[in-house]
């Protein structure tokens, strides 16, 4: 089954993220910062969307997806930013790693869930 | 400046002369205060419990504590040094003739005939900063808003928005987050009770499902309520232009004993309180206090809210594919 890699800071995004894909038949693992997240990436070839926050300790969700695409070489995985951040240079950046899509928070699963499954099954 | 918002301010009215009651009545009603009066005896006990207070109305010969007015005084300046005392006095409107040990502990004193002098002290105690008023909607908005979200069957009740000079902490876990903006910097900061959020958390009320719930549980709670208002305080009041990353700071000083925090500034705070409220009643109402300490720098004129262009308005919680 194709894995999602859900990455936040927040139990409370992460739970409610992860459960949501999880009832809707995806198989999930979580991260909790970037630098937990590329680790979480190397560990498992099945991973093949990220919903990552932006804004975490240690390492932000943006600086993990220009690592995902440089230092991991993986350009392959689908990256979803799902984050309070709204602003065009935020975007602009995201863009330039290469990332998919931009949600901004509070999560509504309906909204997205068909097009995350897309995504993570290739 | 845009329009200001027009606040109001809670004030405790230590008073048992029934024929100054109407006088001092009127004079609240007239300033936006809001006179709160407590049962006789428990002058000390509303201000443990009463975290959101402007200011103190006394009269001298007040007796509701049983005791010396002068000296109840006394000992609520000594827990609540922050709160501007106004004395009522029979015949002189000054604090002249006080003993020393008196003095200091009264911002004012006024008579029933010259209660409205009061007036400027009051703008400048309580209500020096103005707020704009499309501020302070927005901020009811994304927070009320924010709640509904992260919390499932409740109501969100929201009070007329006050400011407080209080430093007291409310309930034992609050959050703090700096907002930094060309008009604004300062924090905004959460407030409310373990047990009842501990219960909702216990109930399915919440995005994390744990019983029996502990504290770490609830600090998830409140992390990511704080993220997503700060997240949508940004989007909606804070613009691109860079911030000088270089300004001052000042050190946050937080006493336990005491509950007390200080931002290293006397000014008012900006308050707002949201009451979560099971429509079948079967839970206990949850209340959560919202400031907003501006202690570093405020710009009220530089305010404006940002605008949506068309190509960006996706709603929240949509995908935007890139």
């Amino acid at each position: 089954m194709a894995q999602v890699l859900v990455v936040d800071d927040s139990a409370t995004v992460r739970n409610e993220v992860g459960d949501f894909l999880k009832k809707n038949g995806l198989d999930v693992v979580t991260a909790v910062d970037g630098r937990d997240g590329l680790d979480k990436l190397k560990a498992d070839a099945r991973i093949k969307l990220v919903v990552s926050d932006v804004n975490m300790p240690n390492m932000d969700g943006l600086t993990m997806a220009e690592k995902i695409r440089g230092e991991l070489r993986n350009s392959t995985v689908n990256i979803i930013m799902l984050t309070t951040e709204n602003t065009p240079i935020m975007k602009e950046r995201g863009k330039a790693a290469g990332i998919k899509g931009w949600i901004v928070k509070p999560f509504k699963g309906e909204a997205v869930i068909a097009t995350f499954k897309k995504l993570a099954e290739g | 400046m845009q329009e200001a918002a027009q606040l109001v301010s809670k004030v405790l009215v230590l008073n048992d002369d029934a024929e100054v009651r109407g006088h001092i009545k009127a004079f609240c009603d007239a300033h936006h205060l809001i006179p709160v009066k407590p049962q006789a005896g428990a002058a000390l006990t509303v201000l443990k419990s009463n975290v959101d207070l402007g200011a103190i109305f006394m009269q001298e010969t007040y007796t509701g504590e049983g005791g010396n007015a002068l000296e109840l005084a006394r000992a609520i300046h000594a827990i609540r040094p922050e709160l501007p005392i106004f004395l009522r006095r029979e015949a002189a409107s000054h604090l002249d003739d006080l003993p020393d040990l008196y003095r200091g502990i009264f911002t004012a004193a006024y008579t029933t005939s010259t209660i409205d002098e009061l007036a400027p002290l009051i703008d400048k105690n309580i209500f020096s900063f103005q707020y704009p008023n499309a501020l302070v909607r927005g901020i009811t908005e994304i927070t009320k808003n924010t709640l509904e979200t992260q919390f499932k069957g409740v109501e969100v009740r929201t009070e007329a928005p006050y400011m407080v000079r209080d430093r007291i902490i409310y309930g034992e876990l609050f959050t703090l987050i700096p907002l930094e903006s060309t008009w604004c910097r300062g924090y905004m900061m959460l407030q409310t009770e373990e047990g009842p959020l501990i219960k909702y958390v216990e109930d399915g009320r919440t995005h994390i499902s744990r019983d029996p719930a502990n504290f770490r549980d609830i600090n998830h709670v409140m992390g990511e309520v704080t993220n997503l208002i700060w997240g949508a305080f940004k989007n909606r009041f804070i613009s691109n232009e860079p911030v000088d990353w270089r300004q001052s700071q000042v050190p946050l000083i937080v006493n336990h004993e005491h509950r007390y925090i200080s931002f290293g500034s006397e000014d008012p705070q900006l308050c707002f309180r949201y009451t979560l409220v099971d429509p079948n009643g079967e839970a206990t109402p949850l209340v959560l206090y919202q400031r907003f300490v501006f202690n570093l720098s405020w710009a009220p004129e530089k305010f404006k809210e940002n605008e949506v262009l068309t190509e960006d308005l996706f709603e929240s919680g949509e995908l935007e594919l890139f």
